[in-house]
């Protein structure tokens, strides 16, 4: 019996176009039934996510780049912690960037919201893995 | 032989002689005529011997007993003309066992029915003398070592403000010794900036007997300006009261200035080191981050046979190898800034590199409808390396016009300061501002953008920092957010 997995609600938060482009090309590719919102940097994001009209639309996961004009990931972060007990949703973090500094890896160590750091291009592998457990997870619920 | 003749009577001569053989001090006659020679017993001990133990002889005494340097002083005492010639003379004697000594010698010349006599006393002034020439060659190692040392010493009368200055204090002031100066005078011939600053500690040491140790900058009388240690400590009474402030100066500019001169080659090595590590990180980031798209980008093209997702992906892999291509010219021109700093410099005219900039942009300045003001007239020229300065100009003028304020005529001012040492480029705009608690130090790195403008690339004011810096000036900002922003440039 093949049971059709739960559709995941991703988000992209990083300027550069290119990725984002090849990062929702990638997961259309794969099927991995997903829909995927964008933002350009955190400050969209977290207008998104206060918006009221959105509560039903809140995403179960977001990819998060570091450096972004306005405010980058870190900022973003830091939003997201005043805000996340509002949003009555549970939403995972991954920063996914091209930054190798290790300044930047201990720093999201110690941030309790941030589930993984992930080096940019992600392994297609890695992230079907993170689609599956998130549907998984989903499915449970 | 001994002293015991004529005019006494047999008993008090034998007193008398034993009283004089028992003095620590050795007697001697010597009579001109006879060339006779008496010593008392006292003359042996003095010098270790028994009495009777060496002969008594004239050959003795100058040959063998009286160092030979000597010789000559001591016959001159002799020959002495006067009858009162009472000055003692002080010569060396070999003792028995510990080597030539100092003794002082009275001589007095006496008429007897003979001829004439000289006599004397002979006292050991060897600790004396000893004592003495130490101190004096404690005085003169003292001497050599404050002139050595540069070291001035003062004293300041708490009551009277009357000020005591040795003679080194003269030297550093480069002065003639015997110049009587007051306090105010003394302040006065230091750096105006330094003069409240010794005014005050001088002030505090008097009142609040409070010592002070500074580093000051002083002119000298031969218009010398020179770095001084001015250090103060007050001498206070049983009261607590300060009575007086005593202290040194010194002069340490060789020091100062060289350690002046390290504390600024270490500036500039941390800010090279700064820029190499920016470069190592636009070289590790920016291209990783181009080189990373590349490969998604050609992993995903053979995850999909569909023809128009393959074009669609190509032109993005295109796009990437345009991207590429621009990050390798940055980088390109960053080393271009080191190598480029042997060039020659030349004198630039501000104005004439301004205007040409302007007509440059014309069209971008037209469509924005910016006012453009400039004054160069407090520094009109300057020698630069051109391509350094045509490129701040440029690009503190672009960056003004890319973030003008949209509801507002921008309005650019761009003028030249001089003081004393250096020469300064201000760039003020009514723009849209930067918030620089937010961003700080990140406004001059490289591919930090702060606004979403499509046209930032965060490379302008990378590279503005690098060429200034790289001839030795800075750039600052000021800015408030929706007020405008303002670039004051140290050119030299």
């Amino acid at each position: 019996m093949i049971v059709k997995k739960p559709s995941v609600n991703a988000c992209i938060i990083d300027n550069n176009n290119t990725y984002v482009y090849g990062f929702k090309k990638l997961i259309s590719l794969k099927d991995l039934n997903s829909q995927v919102s964008h933002f350009n940097n955190g400050s969209e994001a977290i207008i998104h996510l206060k918006d009221p009209l959105n509560i039903n639309n809140l995403p179960d996961v977001i990819f998060l780049d570091i450096s972004m004009p306005i405010m980058d990931g870190w900022e973003f972060i830091n939003k997201f912690a005043e805000i996340k007990s509002q949003l009555g949703k549970k939403i995972s973090i991954y920063i996914l960037t091209a930054s190798v500094d290790v300044n930047d890896v201990e720093r999201a160590k110690n941030i309790s919201e941030i589930s993984e750091y992930i080096f940019k291009p992600m392994a297609k592998q890695r992230l079907m893995q993170i689609f599956d457990s998130l549907q998984t997870d989903i499915a449970r619920q | 032989m001994s002293f015991s003749e004529d005019k006494f009577s047999d008993d008090s001569r034998l007193h008398l002689a034993q009283i004089i053989d028992n003095v620590n001090a050795g007697i001697w006659e010597y009579n001109i005529n006879t060339r006779s020679i008496k010593w008392s017993a006292g003359f042996y001990t003095i010098l270790g011997y028994e009495p009777g133990e060496i002969e008594c002889s004239n050959h003795l005494f100058f040959e063998h007993l009286l160092y030979h340097q000597d010789k000559l002083v001591f016959l001159n005492a002799l020959n002495s003309q006067s009858q009162h010639a009472d000055q003692p003379v002080q010569i060396r004697l070999l003792t028995k066992s510990s080597g030539y000594h100092w003794f002082e010698s009275t001589i007095k010349k006496h008429d007897v029915r003979d001829g004439q006599v000289v006599y004397g006393s002979i006292i050991n002034i060897n600790a004396y003398k000893q004592a003495e020439l130490q101190s004096a060659h404690k005085d003169q190692l003292y001497g050599d070592t404050i002139r050595i040392a540069k070291l001035g010493s003062w004293e300041i009368e708490a009551t009277t403000l009357n000020l005591t200055l040795s003679k080194q204090m003269y030297d550093i002031y480069e002065l003639q010794a015997e110049v009587k100066l007051t306090l105010d005078e003394v302040i006065s011939f230091f750096e105006p900036s330094y003069r409240p600053v010794i005014q005050n500690a001088i002030n505090n040491a008097l009142e609040f007997c409070q010592p002070y140790d500074l580093e000051l900058m002083l002119r000298t009388a031969k218009n010398n300006v020179i770095w001084v240690r001015a250090k103060g400590v007050p001498i206070i009474n049983d009261y607590g009261k300060c009575i007086s402030v005593r202290g040194i100066l010194q002069d340490i500019d060789n020091n100062k200035r060289k350690g002046l001169s390290l504390e600024s080659s270490l500036n500039l090595l941390t800010d090279q080191n700064r820029r190499l590590q920016n470069f190592a990180y636009i070289v590790s980031h920016n291209l990783r981050s181009h080189t990373g798209n590349l490969q998604f980008m050609v992993n995903l093209y053979e995850e999909t046979e569909v023809a128009e997702d393959r074009d669609e992906i190509f032109s993005h892999i295109k796009s990437i190898s345009g991207s590429l291509n621009a990050t390798i010219e940055h980088l390109n021109e960053i080393v271009k800034i080191q190598t480029e700093i042997t060039n020659e410099r030349s004198v630039i005219d501000f104005e004439t590199l301004f205007r040409n900039i302007q007509s440059a942009i014309k069209n971008n300045i037209d469509a924005l409808n910016a006012r453009i003001e400039y004054d160069f007239s407090k520094c009109p020229q300057i020698s630069y390396i051109p391509a350094y300065m045509e490129s701040i100009l440029q690009n503190l003028l672009t960056n003004a016009l890319k973030y003008s304020h949209p509801d507002r005529q921008p309005v650019i001012k761009c003028y030249t300061l001089k003081d004393r040492n250096h020469i300064y480029l201000i760039f003020e705009d009514n723009g849209i501002g930067i918030d620089l608690e937010r961003y700080g130090d990140k406004v001059f790195g490289m591919y930090k953008t702060f606004h979403q403008n499509p046209d930032a690339k965060g490379i302008g004011l990378f590279i503005t920092r690098n060429q200034i810096e790289a001839l030795g000036g800075t750039i600052k900002v000021e800015s408030t957010v929706n007020i405008g922003t303002k670039f004051t440039i140290r050119l030299v």
